[in-house]
């Protein structure tokens, strides 16, 4: 044969192979790429051994049945290396993701059932991960939404924002779009909320005129309007129209004038990491819990009450174990709280490794149930507090927040006191004596008339 | 034409008495039959656990039969000097090596389609609710190894001009081995735009020479039904050019070699 002709078919063959490949790729790895950016740096010799093998889907369900028994036992800590094996190797598995945010985020706690948030920021990598590769359907970005919104519950743009691209998804399903429309309210985007709820009403009629026999079609059209319906009425009646049409003032709208919540608290180190906790907060108490947390002063990725949630996009399944982060929710009764916080039955939860800590108080009327904001409003416009209303700390909210400083050596009760006892307390503080321990609760009201009839 | 198709007539008949890949296809087969006892592992996960298990067994064990099916088939006939009696006919040696190539992949064929066949069957029984659509689905995945196992078969072919078989068994594993787990990362460091020049397009030469067999593993969307996929035709008529270019490419470059080699 021609030797030359070959080469040249050679040449040819190879340049059109490589064409080809070039024209191929974005096609396969949009259809066919186990990951989006092509990531098995994570997998050990073996397992790529598998994955290579072609058995990468038989693997990670066969690991992720053998992490139900982990469940079982309650052994989360094995689950964690599997969670993140089976998104390696079987990247499409949509439940291993939303299972395995959940348990991230919720079942590393305590021993008196206080999450470790430290995990928050992989939970929500693995829900962006899982996102990213799963983008066809709605259900890891609802996943993510809810993580922002009912775990984190302290930052509803974002929930809003995942949820906005989990409503883009054709699978979203329809019961479900409503709840953008409370993370719109929680965001202070009222308009926002009104406009979606227009859209799912017309949408809904549409629906139920084409089938008027349709009992869950009728349904969905009821549901519609019960929820825009109070949601006028909420937003009139609690001034946000007037607000924005700049008569406010001229009105007695429910949010008017401003209601004292009256928040002091003390405390009190009884022992080594352990906190009594008592305060004073004059708000029905249905429904009021004031948020505490304990965090080391000066850490990275730190914010006032809160840990900064998103931080990249990489999933690190070990916290930062130097960091202690303690959150929990002080249930008041009777216009007051009391609570014992027991951080001593989990030195890997609480290191205490820093000299300084923080102890902040908390309370965002957007995380309060619709009865409480008929009161102080979407933005707090309704609360006030001679000493702590704070309009720094979450822009544009009016929050309460107190801020107590704390050293270490007090905290673990070591040095100087270890024989004394260290209380700190905010200005004012009201001793709450007895009246948190009766057994019956007083609901007063939250308008100030009824407060000083009582 | 006719000598090229007696020599793979021939060699199709030789390949199917070789005890040693019967053997292989015996094994392939009895996974195939036992998968289904492996839903005592895959609680909830059934369906994952037995399409991507079939797959891989018949991906796996056809890759073996192709390796090894291949890398004798010319140092076979040069050993046993059959070769002298071929060649002394008027048969180009371009025909022969043809011939042979064409042989083994007929054979090949022949060996895969038995196991889709069992995967097949393995497939209605357990999955009795499964539609003709699903079936005929999980039925494309075989067919496309199939165009990758003959792409390596050509790989394969073309080392064993130069090399010895168990040389070869160990080179043709590795092509395949970077060719199925680095194309794509080669191919992201490629389009890497924070990347150096120099590293840039050394990833692209390599991406675009050692041939790409990560894109004929078409199981993920079969196991994984929920996405839709995007011009899909496309993509498969696409892949199975670059094969035939590739198959080509290998098939000139190993004529070459062994039209200039002393047997």
């Amino acid at each position: 044969m021609n030797r030359s002709l070959m080469l040249a078919g050679l040449a040819v063959c190879i340049a059109g192979g490589a064409i080809v490949n070039r024209m191929n790729y974005p096609l396969w790895q949009e259809n066919f790429s186990p990951r989006k950016d092509s990531d098995l740096r994570g997998l050990s010799g073996d397992q790529l051994l598998i994955a290579l093998a072609g058995f990468r889907e038989m693997v990670a369900g066969i690991l992720w049945v053998r992490a139900d028994t982990f469940f079982d036992e309650g052994n989360y800590d094995a689950i964690l290396p599997i969670i993140r094996l089976v998104t390696m190797l079987d990247p499409k598995q949509i439940d291993v993701y939303a299972t395995g945010m959940w348990h991230i985020a919720y079942n590393f706690t305590d021993e008196q059932s206080r999450s470790d948030r430290r995990y928050i920021p992989s939970a929500l990598a693995l829900g962006a991960e899982g996102s990213k590769n799963n983008d066809y359907t709605y259900e890891l970005f609802f996943e993510t939404g809810w993580l922002w919104y009912h775990k984190i519950d302290d930052d509803y743009s974002n929930a809003a924002k995942w949820w906005e691209e989990a409503n883009k998804r054709k699978d979203m399903q329809t019961a479900r779009k409503n709840i953008l429309a409370m993370a719109y309210l929680r965001d202070g985007n009222m308009t926002g909320a009104i406009e979606h709820y227009e859209e799912l009403w017309n949408a809904a009629s549409d629906n139920f005129d084409k089938n008027p026999n349709d009992f869950q079609a009728r349904q969905n059209v009821d549901t519609l309007e019960v929820n825009l319906d109070n949601l006028l009425v909420r937003l009139a009646q609690r001034g946000n129209f007037a607000i924005e049409n700049g008569t406010y003032d001229q009105y007695d709208y429910d949010t008017r004038p401003p209601y004292d919540v009256g928040f002091t608290a003390q405390v009190t180190v009884e022992d080594s990491k352990i906190l009594r906790v008592e305060g004073t907060w004059n708000v029905q108490p249905v429904g009021t819990r004031v948020r505490i947390v304990l965090r080391d002063k000066d850490k990275p990725n730190l914010r006032p009450a809160a840990l900064k949630w998103d931080q990249g996009t990489s999933v690190d399944l070990e916290p930062e174990k130097d960091m202690t982060f303690m959150q929990d929710g002080l249930f008041v009764k009777n216009q007051a709280f009391f609570r014992r916080i027991d951080m001593a039955r989990d030195p890997t939860m609480y290191p205490f490794n820093s000299d300084n800590y923080v102890i902040e108080f908390y309370y965002n009327p957007r995380s309060a149930p619709p009865h409480i904001q008929d009161r102080f409003g979407f933005n707090g416009e309704g609360m006030t507090d001679k000493n702590y209303l704070n309009t720094d700390v979450r822009e544009g909210q009016r929050v309460i927040y107190a801020q107590l400083e704390i050293s270490r050596d007090e905290l673990l009760r070591q040095g100087e006191w270890a024989t004394r006892t260290p209380v700190k307390r905010t200005i004012g503080f009201i001793p709450t004596g007895a009246r948190n321990t009766e057994e019956v609760i007083n609901v007063p009201g939250l308008r100030n008339d009824v407060q000083e009839g009582q | 034409m006719g000598a090229i198709l007696s020599i793979a007539k021939t060699t199709i008949g030789e390949a199917i008495r070789r005890r040693v890949l019967l053997v292989i296809l015996l094994v392939g087969v009895l996974f195939l039959v036992i998968a289904p006892g492996l839903s005592v592992l895959s609680l909830r996960q059934n369906y994952t656990v037995l399409t991507s298990f079939t797959l891989g067994v018949i991906q796996l064990t056809s890759a073996v039969i192709a390796i090894v099916l291949t890398v004798y088939l010319l140092p076979n006939e040069v050993e046993r000097r059959t070769i002298y009696t071929i060649l002394s006919k008027p048969v180009y040696r371009w025909h022969f090596l043809l011939g042979k190539y064409l042989g083994a992949v007929g054979a090949l064929g022949m060996m895969m389609l038995l196991m889709s066949t069992v995967l097949v069957l393995v497939f209605r029984i357990m999955q009795q609710q499964a539609s003709m659509d699903d079936v005929l689905q999980l039925a494309t995945a075989p067919i496309f190894f199939f165009v990758q196992m003959s792409l390596l078969a050509a790989v394969a072919m073309f080392f064993s001009t130069f090399v010895s078989p168990i040389v070869n068994f160990f080179l043709s594993g590795g092509v395949y081995l970077v060719g199925t787990l680095f194309s794509p990362v080669f191919q992201d460091l490629s389009n890497n735009q924070t990347l150096p020049a120099a590293v840039k397009g050394a990833a692209t030469v390599i991406h675009s020479i050692v041939p790409n067999f990560a894109q004929y593993n078409i199981q993920g969307g079969i196991i994984n039904q929920g996405p839709e996929l995007r011009s899909i035709e496309l993509y498969y008529v696409q892949i199975v050019v670059y094969a035939l270019f590739y198959i080509a490419a290998f098939l000139i470059a190993g004529m070459m070699i062994f039209d200039r080699k002393e047997v």
